[in-house]
């Protein structure tokens, strides 16, 4: 029998947390971040004019004695955002070690266990050169189980289309909401313009980078050919201090680029090494940057 | 340096050819990494063109090093390459007494060491001062000589035989023992060593001529201390006396092996109780002889004992096992007994019941009927002796009966004739026989047959006429002709028995004149055979562990019972130009075996190799997980973004 993604004691330290989201949407009450929008809440927002159609109980009767107007007291709400987790489970994803992938599954668990605690509702949907299936779940964390066996189940394959899988992705999901993105973010046509859509159309990325160490600073040296995973193309290089070093600088710039275009879009970039422990991510790197709290 | 398992030829080869295997395989697998990434995107910023396309470059010389060094290591270790070369290894032979002097001690007091003990020591530190390339057998040195171990070079294993040898009950053969050493090194192929004595050297007078002649030059004697004065029984003789079957004679040796005369007490018990006591003054380098006279006629044990107070007991004391008077009981039927009784009686070894005719049984619990001249309803069941049976009721067939018939004839070449001489001797009366198949004439008149003997079983011998009712009622074959026919009946009752207590080894024993040795036989204690030869009326066997051994043939039997220890007395003289002593050592220092450890050596090798450079996991590769990249700065590499 398999090892479960996340064990039991790591869960319990998981329940302190919320998963946060800084853009405010619309939506009924029942979430936990306050919204811009007012409604039916608690926390007094602000007054607007009467009109016909308002309900009474919200009139602001000291103001009318006073003033002999009609003012309408507003009030803050908390709406329930639908919160979008999306796990990229291409070819790349198996490369160089297969860690990286279980690495992405154990993170998108802990979210989803984060979610459930706190009573959101999650999507967890993967994704390759389409959308694959999805799994809604909510209610509490004894939902969490079925969640976890789930992932585990997910097969990896296929090659990376950010644009296609954000087209499908914009279609199907119209109400906007907070959209976390686990994935290594490597796509041949590159991920800018998918992710830059998905943004356009109202959604909060949080998007989570996670790479191998080995990817990020390669340890070979001399003549080596490189097969790349998703595409089977090869390369035949000479790898040396310095090439290594130019491969370094380029892959940073390329996790720059996407921080760049996640804060553009008022949204959080976090950049993971499967190095790391699950549980130095959680409370480290993901709860500085807002992404819980 | 020396390979045991390949000639230096092979052992290149093999190196060679694996080595260019693995170069081989090296450049395959290592000159160009394969690698599987996520993406090459990156890679077209690093990239470099391959200086050297053409060419097969080695990326990890250590790696291929390591691999190539295990990889010799290896086939040294199966090549089982030993130091300092074939032109010393040896085959020495390594001849340990274990005779029985070597259970003897160097003092008088029992915590004095023994003699095998101090050849011991000698021959371990002969073993330890060879060169470690040297193979050396070791050999009990005794009656014969056997080898425990092969031509050995593992020193632990020759320190196992030589710990495992025990001093023996046989005397030295010297010459023997450097004759199979000298053919053991002919035949080994190797280079011959040398052979190594280390022991008293104390062999058998016969010997001592022949082995100072023919000693090889490559000899080395360990000698061993002398052994404390030791005086013991030589041997013990027993014999039933002539007059008196029920009377044992005991004749004791006693033999003083040292120089100065001494006294010893020695006592005899029988079935435990004391039988005698002797105090023996023995002058060195002699004997003296002790004699008693034990009556006994049941089966016991007969011991011997002196008490010496030398460091040695195995010959202080000796036992011999006394067979009982073994006796032939007879039945008689008779209406006169009287006249049969003096006959019968007169022979201890016979013991006769006397019964009328009626009382007639066909098989009473006897060895021998007699029947005095009546016919019995049935014929009897064991064997019988007829004395003139009616004409119609003799079991042989009767022609007719005679009248002054003249004895002519005995049956001299039978048993039963051996010693009848009598030939004028007129029967009154007698019944003639006709002789069947199987029947032999014992006396024969001049009209025919008159005693006839039938071989059995049962054996039955017939009479015609009565010895003590006719003439030749005084004449000495009548007693003669019934002991031959008690004789012919039991032989085994009246065979005379002689007992020895000697011993082991070579044992010897005169034969009566005219003896062959188709009509000896020679057994152990278990009944199996044991050879021996004849030679000029001298019977000669060899028992090399204790035990009894019995001699029988004709009407003699004689029982060894092997128990002294054979204690040689010459003393070898070593010829002049022999080496003695421990030679220097010479070993190397080095272990005698090498490939364990070179195997050892080798795996270390491979297994460094894989944990070093293999495919395991890529260690070396592993990097630390840096806190810089799990900070809250999102992008790798942008230190201040």
């Amino acid at each position: 029998m398999e090892s479960p993604l996340l064990d039991r004691q790591f869960l319990e330290k998981l329940e302190r947390l919320t998963i946060h989201w800084k853009k405010s949407f619309p939506g009924l009450v029942g979430g936990h971040n306050p919204s811009r929008y007012s409604g039916g809440g608690q926390e007094f927002l602000d007054h607007r004019h009467f009109h016909h159609g308002d309900d009474l109980r919200a009139v602001n009767w000291r103001a009318y004695m006073r003033l002999e107007k009609l003012f309408l007291k507003m009030f803050q709400i908390e709406p329930r955002t639908p919160v979008r987790l999306l796990l990229d489970t291409s070819q790349s994803m198996t490369a160089p070690t297969p860690e990286k992938l279980l690495f992405a599954k154990r993170l998108a668990a802990a979210l989803c266990y984060v979610g459930l605690v706190r009573l959101d509702t999650l999507s967890i949907q993967t994704f390759a050169d389409r959308l694959g299936e999805r799994l809604t779940c909510g209610g509490g964390r004894h939902r969490f189980s079925p969640v976890m066996q789930w992932l585990a189940a997910r097969p990896s394959g296929g090659p990376s289309s950010y644009l296609q899988v954000a087209r499908e992705f914009l279609s199907v999901h119209t109400q906007p909401g907070l959209v976390v993105i686990v994935s290594d973010f490597l796509d041949e046509t590159g991920c800018e313009r998918a992710l830059q859509y998905i943004s356009d159309f109202g959604h909060e990325l949080l998007l989570i980078h996670v790479w191998a160490e080995e990817e990020r600073r390669p340890p070979w040296r001399g003549e080596v050919e490189l097969v790349d995973a998703e595409s089977g193309s090869r390369m035949r290089i000479e790898v040396d201090d310095q090439a290594r070093d130019r491969y370094t600088a380029a892959f940073d710039e390329y996790a720059g680029t996407l921080q760049t275009l996640a804060l553009r879009k008022s949204g959080r970039y976090i950049g993971v090494s499967t190095a790391t422990a699950i549980e130095d991510v959680l409370f480290g790197p993901v709860v500085r940057a807002w992404g819980l709290s | 340096m020396l390979f045991l398992n390949l000639t230096v030829a092979q052992f290149l080869v093999l190196f060679g050819s694996a080595a260019a295997v693995v170069f081989t395989l090296y450049l395959f697998d290592r000159a160009r990494r394969r690698q599987v990434v996520s993406t090459l995107r990156f890679w077209v910023d690093a990239e470099r063109p391959v200086a050297s396309s053409r060419r097969k470059r080695i990326q990890q010389p250590w790696s291929l090093l390591l691999q190539l060094l295990s990889l010799a290591l290896l086939l040294l270790a199966i090549a089982q390459v030993r130091f300092g070369g074939p032109a010393q290894a040896r085959d020495h032979v390594l001849l340990v007494e274990t005779s029985a002097w070597m259970g003897t001690r160097t003092g008088p007091s029992a915590a004095a060491p023994l003699l095998m003990d101090e050849a011991r020591a000698r021959a371990e530190a002969f073993v330890e001062a060879l060169p470690s390339s040297d193979r050396v057998m070791v050999v009990r040195a005794d009656a014969l000589a056997t080898p425990v171990t092969g031509f050995e070079t593992r020193r632990d294993r020759i320190a196992q035989a030589l710990a495992g040898l025990r001093p023996g009950a046989t005397g030295l053969n010297l010459d023997q023992s450097i004759s199979f050493a000298r053919q053991v090194q002919t035949l080994s192929g190797g280079r011959a060593g040398e052979v190594v004595f280390a022991g008293l050297g104390r062999i058998s007078g016969r010997e001592s001529a022949g082995a100072t002649a023919e000693a090889p030059a490559n000899l080395r004697v360990l000698e061993v201390p002398e052994p404390a004065p030791n005086i013991g029984i030589r041997g013990i003789t027993l014999r039933r006396s002539a007059s008196d079957p029920a009377v044992w004679e005991v004749f004791v040796i006693v033999r003083n092996y040292g120089p100065d005369r001494r006294t010893v007490p020695l006592s005899l018990r029988y079935d435990l109780a004391p039988a005698g006591a002797r105090s023996l003054d023995v002058p060195g380098g002699g004997e003296r002889e002790a004699s008693f006279t034990v009556r006994a006629t049941a089966a016991a044990i007969l011991e011997a004992r002196i008490t010496s107070g030398d460091g040695y007991t195995a010959d202080d004391y000796a036992r011999l096992e006394l067979p009982g008077l073994p006796v032939l009981p007879v039945i008689v039927y008779s209406n006169a007994p009287e006249s049969l009784r003096p006959l019968l009686d007169a022979n201890p070894k016979v013991r006769a019941t006397y019964r009328a005719p009626s009382a007639y049984d066909p098989k009473p619990e006897a060895g021998l009927m007699v029947l005095d001249g009546f016919a019995p309803p049935r014929p009897p069941e064991i064997d019988a002796l007829w004395l003139d049976p009616p004409a119609g009721a003799s079991p042989v067939a009767v022609v007719s009966r005679g009248t002054a018939l003249r004895l002519e004839r005995w049956l001299t070449g039978h048993e039963l004739g051996a010693g009848l001489r009598t030939k004028d001797v007129t029967l009154a009366s007698a019944s003639l026989f006709r002789l069947g198949p199987g029947d032999h004439a014992v006396a024969e008149s001049s009209q025919g047959p008159v005693a006839v003997a039938r071989e059995g079983p049962p054996r039955t011998v017939v009479l015609g006429f009565h010895p003590l009712r006719s003439a030749l009622r005084y004449e000495l074959a009548t007693p003669l002709l019934v002991a031959n026919v008690l004789r012919w009946v039991a032989p085994g009752v009246f065979r005379t028995p002689e007992l020895q207590a000697a011993t082991v080894g070579t044992v010897t024993a005169v034969l009566p004149p005219g003896a062959t040795a188709e009509t000896y036989r020679v057994t152990a204690e278990d009944g199996r055979d044991v050879p021996f030869s004849v030679r000029e009326g001298v019977l000669t066997f060899f028992s090399g562990r204790p035990g009894v051994v019995r001699v029988t043939g004709g009407d003699r039997e004689l029982v060894y019972s092997l128990s002294l220890p054979e204690l040689s007395e010459a003393r070898w003289e070593r010829p002049a130009g022999v080496r003695t002593g421990i030679p220097p050592a010479s070993g190397s220092g080095l272990p005698a075996e090498t490939w364990p450890w070179l195997a050892a050596l080798g795996g270390l090798g491979l297994l460094a190799e894989w944990m070093l450079f293999g495919r395991h996991g890529h260690l070396r590769g592993r990097v630390i997980p840096r806190p810089a990249h799990t900070e809250t700065a999102p992008v790798p590499g942008r230190k201040s973004a």
